[in-house]
């Protein structure tokens, strides 16, 4: 929404520099993005330079025949040799001028010049030059009046500051000048011009034609206000409304059409004018739209509607999409001479579904899916026709009304103390009502207050919540910085939130970097993930149930980039289905890394290590995985990943934390491995190729008990010495207890035990 | 045999031997078995010359124990000196990762609040309608409940939009008292360009209490800021509008790359928008059971992107997702 401030000054004097107008209305108001200077520039004496002009003469320059070579009077008593490149008029021209000296908007100074061997002491101006539009086939002409020399400021705006403001959805009544107006009237406690607007021109008595108007549904449209002109005369807008509209960010069309869009603009009701004789019946039904029905709107497409859209129809046809669009064929154009002007309310929400659903918001439909005050139909209406009757000549002729009553001012019971407990500053009752006034509540002050909240804020102040926010907007600034009391709560991370902080630690430290990757995938291995009805793009589809694909994508992308010793991991979440109705969101945490199973695999014990987790790992399948290189712990996977998935010898692994974390030890007790010396010794052992080292382990602790504290494996040699199909692993043995010194017989019998046990049960020889 | 002469002769000896060899041979000669002062010590009959003796054997043995450091010494800085290292070489490369510029931001967030008492909650991101807009005060009609803005699995299951849900999720499951921050994933139906991303992440935080004002909000907020941002930021509120909070305000900061003399980040300014808060709706209180007369409260929500791609000029918010080595290593 655009905001210029010469529109507002006609509703509210306040002459506060623009950049403090911004400031007040960005703290109080809504967010002003920025100032935006239209136009010619106000600056240095800028605006002396542009004068009214009348043309004297006007002929073809003797050496370009292209040109014309004017005789210009600019209340100099010496008339003013100007070159033009346009023929749209002639002697007798009341023109709008630019003299040497002038800086044209965009920035350039006007100089006196010589064009084809004839001096040009100004330059007579187009609607495109003054930024009143895209017209440039020729130049502007005035109507006649002002007198040669007319600062040309004072026929309509050169230009001026505009404020470019982003409201919010609560606020409708801010789509308008007029509601600026207000705001700011209220901010600077001044005056605001009222909105008492005169009935206009009426039919003479018993002359009122009659508008055949409908209304079928009358929750969608409570009000409808038809007003019929004839005598219309379409042709453009003067050169101040067309100012205003270029200013508040609109394109001037003609002058009927303009006029609705400038009294939207002013008032923030949108309005619609339709050719009487382009209606058939000359009738206005207002109805949903019957199954089939089609409509070309005015921007050329074919708009197939659904019976939830509100029409506006003729006897036969939809001729508007209520309150968003009207029909191409009962658009007002040239030959338009009988008027309906439509000054309506519509509903909001009915409004926002059809123009979301066929995509097409403009600014009718943006004021009325935030709900028009219904009171406003009327003063638009009044406006509206002052300015069609003055701008086309026309006259009114009928007019016509239906309605639904209107909806109660809503009244609120208010506290006045309640807005300081809230706010946190104490504001005088005085002030707070001062402040209510001028913004339209009415305020009945007893012990507690009754409040009416004014028509145009009615669906958005109900609720005492909601007048106080009308105070504590007005003294934002003021506010102090304190904090809470907080007498009864005390903060601290949960333990999974601990330990997944710890994971992400350690994962650090192994020299691995976090990624982030989406949690929609294009497909998912599990058949049952959950799927999205209708996703945006066909890879975010479904809701992944493994980490996999965004670790070996994100590798895939770094390996591309060439970039070297990738090592990633992902602490992310899983959406386990069933969704019954919504998924098991459990928290994961992947891992990709150079250098194959191995890596991964230590990577993942450095890992559970640190989390006090003892794993116990088994040989398994996995399609993603190298079929002899994958192996299952509880809760998770390790393995490389198959070498058709990417280039290069990749280790990976995924755990569901919450697997992991039920086996995290609560507390961890002391375990004396001090006060006692340890023994060590290496021992190898010749087995088949089939038997794992884990198995081996476990059978000796199996065998030995917890004296043996520590068994792990650290070669593993193929050869002539231990024969084929056999393989000798070696292992650093330490054997320790926590209440006496082991001996070395006692070593020798925990060996022997172990020897033994490993003999009977995999046919393991101790090799010296 | 002469002692003094004996002496004599040993110390100069003891001072020329220039290196450890030659320093033994000088003990074995002076001090060995078989040397003159020691066969004199075995023959020696009468205390006085036995003292004598002994005081120069005491002083040799000092003497070449000195000798003996000073030769050890000069040795090693002799090697030490042969082994000097370029130091501007680099050291040995050790593996170090990076956490993702997105959890930093996180753990940042969620440590000034654990430092303010609150807690940090973990909503899930698959929501249903009635705590992610119904029990947050959105009406019926209100955009971000179309499809077209948000990610439908059915009829009233979402993902969520904004991280309010878990404010929900709390207030019903216990009385206030409530001090919460909750951050994670949030989903908008949003083609991913340069500044959209459909899928970004939300910090959002709630004290629901009594007495909460205005003032306290503010007073929070600035501290977070400072936090974020650096101790010398300002902070500055404004009107603004939100279904779940009743005031709304929007709170900016003053721009810490220009420092208020005007740039790009800031739209010559001075000030960049930061978050939306407000005071809790009193809607929102009493759809979870809270009595509004009796508890106040203040929420407010921030994109970790946001605060990411301002402080750190990231230019694009794909590049949080792209996980670019190049990228991450940065941070």
């Amino acid at each position: 929404m655009r905001v210029p401030l010469n529109w507002l000054r006609e509703y509210v004097a306040v002459d506060a520099p623009v950049e403090e107008l911004a400031d007040k209305l960005g703290t109080a108001t809504c967010e002003v993005e920025r100032i935006i200077r239209r136009g010619v520039a106000d600056e240095d004496g800028n605006l002396g330079f542009y004068r009214v002009g009348l043309v004297l003469e006007a002929g073809k320059h003797p050496n370009a025949d292209r040109l014309q070579l004017c005789r210009v009077d600019v209340g100099e008593g010496e008339p003013r040799q100007i070159v033009c490149g346009a023929w749209n008029f002639g002697a007798g021209a009341t023109v709008a001028v630019a003299l040497p000296g002038a800086v044209l908007p965009g920035g350039t100074r006007l100089e006196e010049a010589k064009l084809r061997g004839e001096v040009s002491r100004g330059m007579i101006l187009s609607e495109r030059e003054l930024e009143l539009g895209q017209d440039h086939t020729g130049i502007l002409v005035l109507d006649e009046g002002p007198e040669p020399g007319t600062p040309l400021g004072d026929v309509f705006p050169l230009g001026e500051d505009v404020l470019e403001v982003e409201t919010t959805p609560n606020r409708p009544d801010l789509l308008s000048v007029y509601g600026f107006a207000r705001e700011v009237a209220a901010l600077y406690r001044v005056d605001l011009s009222p909105l008492d607007l005169p009935r206009g021109q009426t039919p003479g008595p018993g002359q009122n034609e009659q508008v055949d108007v409908r209304v079928e549904d009358l929750e969608g449209c409570p009000r409808y206000i038809g007003r019929l002109f004839r005598d219309v005369r379409i042709g453009p807008s003067p050169p101040w409304l067309k100012a205003r509209l270029v200013a508040g960010g609109m394109r001037p069309i003609s002058n009927v059409v303009d006029v609705t869009n400038y009294v939207m603009q002013a008032l923030g009701n949108p309005l619609h004018a339709f050719d009487l004789t382009k209606l058939g019946g000359e009738r206005i039904v207002v109805r949903r739209a019957a199954p089939g029905e089609t409509i070309r709107t005015l921007d050329g497409e074919v708009r197939h509607l659904e019976p939830s859209d509100l029409v506006i129809a003729d006897a036969s046809k939809p001729v508007a999409l209520a309150g968003i669009m009207g029909s191409e064929d009962s658009e007002v154009d040239e030959s338009t001479t009988s008027v309906l002007l439509e000054a309506a309310n519509f509903e909001p929400i009915g409004i926002l579904r059809s123009s979301e659903r066929l995509g097409l918001r403009t600014e009718g439909s943006n004021r009325w899916e935030k709900g028009v005050d219904p009171y406003l139909a009327e003063p638009a209406a009044n406006l509206a026709s002052e300015l069609i009757v003055d701008l086309s000549g026309a006259r009114v002729t009928g007019e016509t009304e239906v309605a639904t009553e209107l909806p109660e001012r809503p009244v609120v019971a208010y506290r006045p103390q309640r807005a300081d407990d809230l706010i946190g500053l104490s504001v005088e009752p005085n002030e707070q009502r001062q402040t209510l006034e001028s913004l339209g509540f009415e305020v009945e002050a007893a012990a507690d207050w009754q409040v009416t909240v004014p028509t145009w804020r009615a669906r958005d102040v109900t609720r005492e919540a909601d007048v106080v926010e009308e105070v504590a907007r007005f003294h934002l600034d003021e506010i102090p910085f304190t904090l809470p009391l907080r007498r009864e709560m005390a903060g601290r991370l949960t333990r999974e939130q601990r330990l997944r902080r710890l994971v992400e630690e350690v994962l650090l430290g192994c020299g691995c970097s976090e990624i982030y990757t989406s949690s929609l995938a294009a497909s998912d291995p599990e058949a049952a993930a959950v799927r999205l009805p209708t996703p945006l793009t066909a890879d975010q589809a479904v809701l992944r149930t493994t980490l996999l694909e965004g670790l070996v994508a994100t590798a895939q992308r770094n390996l591309d980039a060439g970039n070297e010793g990738i090592r990633l991991f992902e602490l992310a979440r899983v959406y386990v289905p069933p969704a019954d109705p919504r998924p098991d969101e459990r928290w994961h945490v992947g891992a990709i890394v150079e250098g194959g199973l191995p890596r991964a695999k230590g990577t993942l014990e450095t890992l559970l290590a640190a989390l006090k987790v003892e794993p116990r790992f088994e040989r398994t399948q996995e399609p993603f995985l190298h079929p002899g290189k994958a192996a299952r712990l509880e809760g998770g996977w390790v393995g490389e990943l198959h070498p058709e998935r990417l280039e290069g010898n990749w280790g990976v692994f995924e755990l569901d934390l919450p697997t992991v974390f039920a086996r995290v030890p609560e507390r961890l007790v002391y375990e004396d491995v001090i006060t006692y010396p340890a023994l060590r010794q290496d021992l190898a052992f010749a087995v088949a190729e089939d038997v794992a080292a884990g198995e081996l382990v476990e059978a000796a602790r199996e065998a030995a008990g917890p004296e043996l504290r520590q068994m792990r494996p650290f070669d593993v040699y193929r050869g002539e010495q231990v024969g084929p199909g056999r393989k000798s692993i070696a292992f650093a043995v330490v054997y320790q207890s926590p209440e006496r010194t082991l001996t070395d017989e006692d070593a020798a019998a925990l060996r022997e035990r172990i020897v033994k046990a490993l003999a009977e049960r995999f046919g393991a020889e101790l090799r010296s | 045999m002469d002692p003094k002469a004996l002496e004599t002769e040993a110390q100069s000896a003891i001072a020329g031997a220039e290196s450890p060899a030659e320093l033994d041979e000088a003990r074995i000669r002076y001090l060995g078995r078989k040397s003159e002062l020691k066969q004199a010590l075995r023959q020696v009959r009468d205390r006085e010359s036995g003292m004598a003796l002994n005081a120069v054997r005491e002083s040799l043995e000092a003497a070449f124990a000195e000798r003996e450091r000073a030769l050890r010494t000069a040795e090693l800085e002799h090697v030490l000196a042969e082994e000097s290292a370029d130091v501007t070489l680099p050291g040995e490369s050790i593996p170090r990762g990076h956490y993702h510029l997105l959890t930093q931001i996180r753990r940042e967030v969620e440590d000034v609040f654990l430092g303010l008492g609150y807690e940090v909650v973990d909503g899930d991101e698959v929501e249903d309608t009635r705590h992610l807009f119904d029990a947050l005060n959105m009406p019926l009609g209100h955009v971000t409940r179309s499809p077209l803005h948000t990610l439908f699995l059915n009829g009233d299951i979402v993902l969520r939009t904004e991280t309010s849900a878990s404010q929900i999720r709390v207030m019903e499951s216990r009385e206030p008292p409530v001090y919460m921050v909750s951050l994670g994933r949030v989903y908008r139906r949003d083609t991913a360009d340069a500044t959209h991303s459909p899928i970004f992440h939300q910090a959002e935080g709630l004290a629901v209490d009594r007495g909460i004002t205005v003032a306290d909000l503010k007073g929070t907020l600035l501290h977070f800021a400072r936090a974020l941002f650096g101790e010398e930021r300002e902070v500055r509120f404004s009107t603004d509008f939100f279904p779940f909070t009743e005031p709304s305000l929007g709170m900016a900061v003053s721009c810490f790359i220009c420092e208020g003399a005007g740039c790009r980040t800031c739209k010559f300014t001075g000030w960049i928008e930061l978050l939306g808060s407000g005071l809790v709706d009193p809607n929102v209180l009493r759809n979870v059971g809270y009595d509004p007369e009796e508890v106040s409260g203040f929420a407010f929500g921030i994109g970790l992107e946001r605060v990411a791609m301002l402080r750190h000029g990231v230019p694009d918010i794909r590049m949080f997702w792209e996980n670019d080595l190049r990228f991450l290593g940065q941070f």
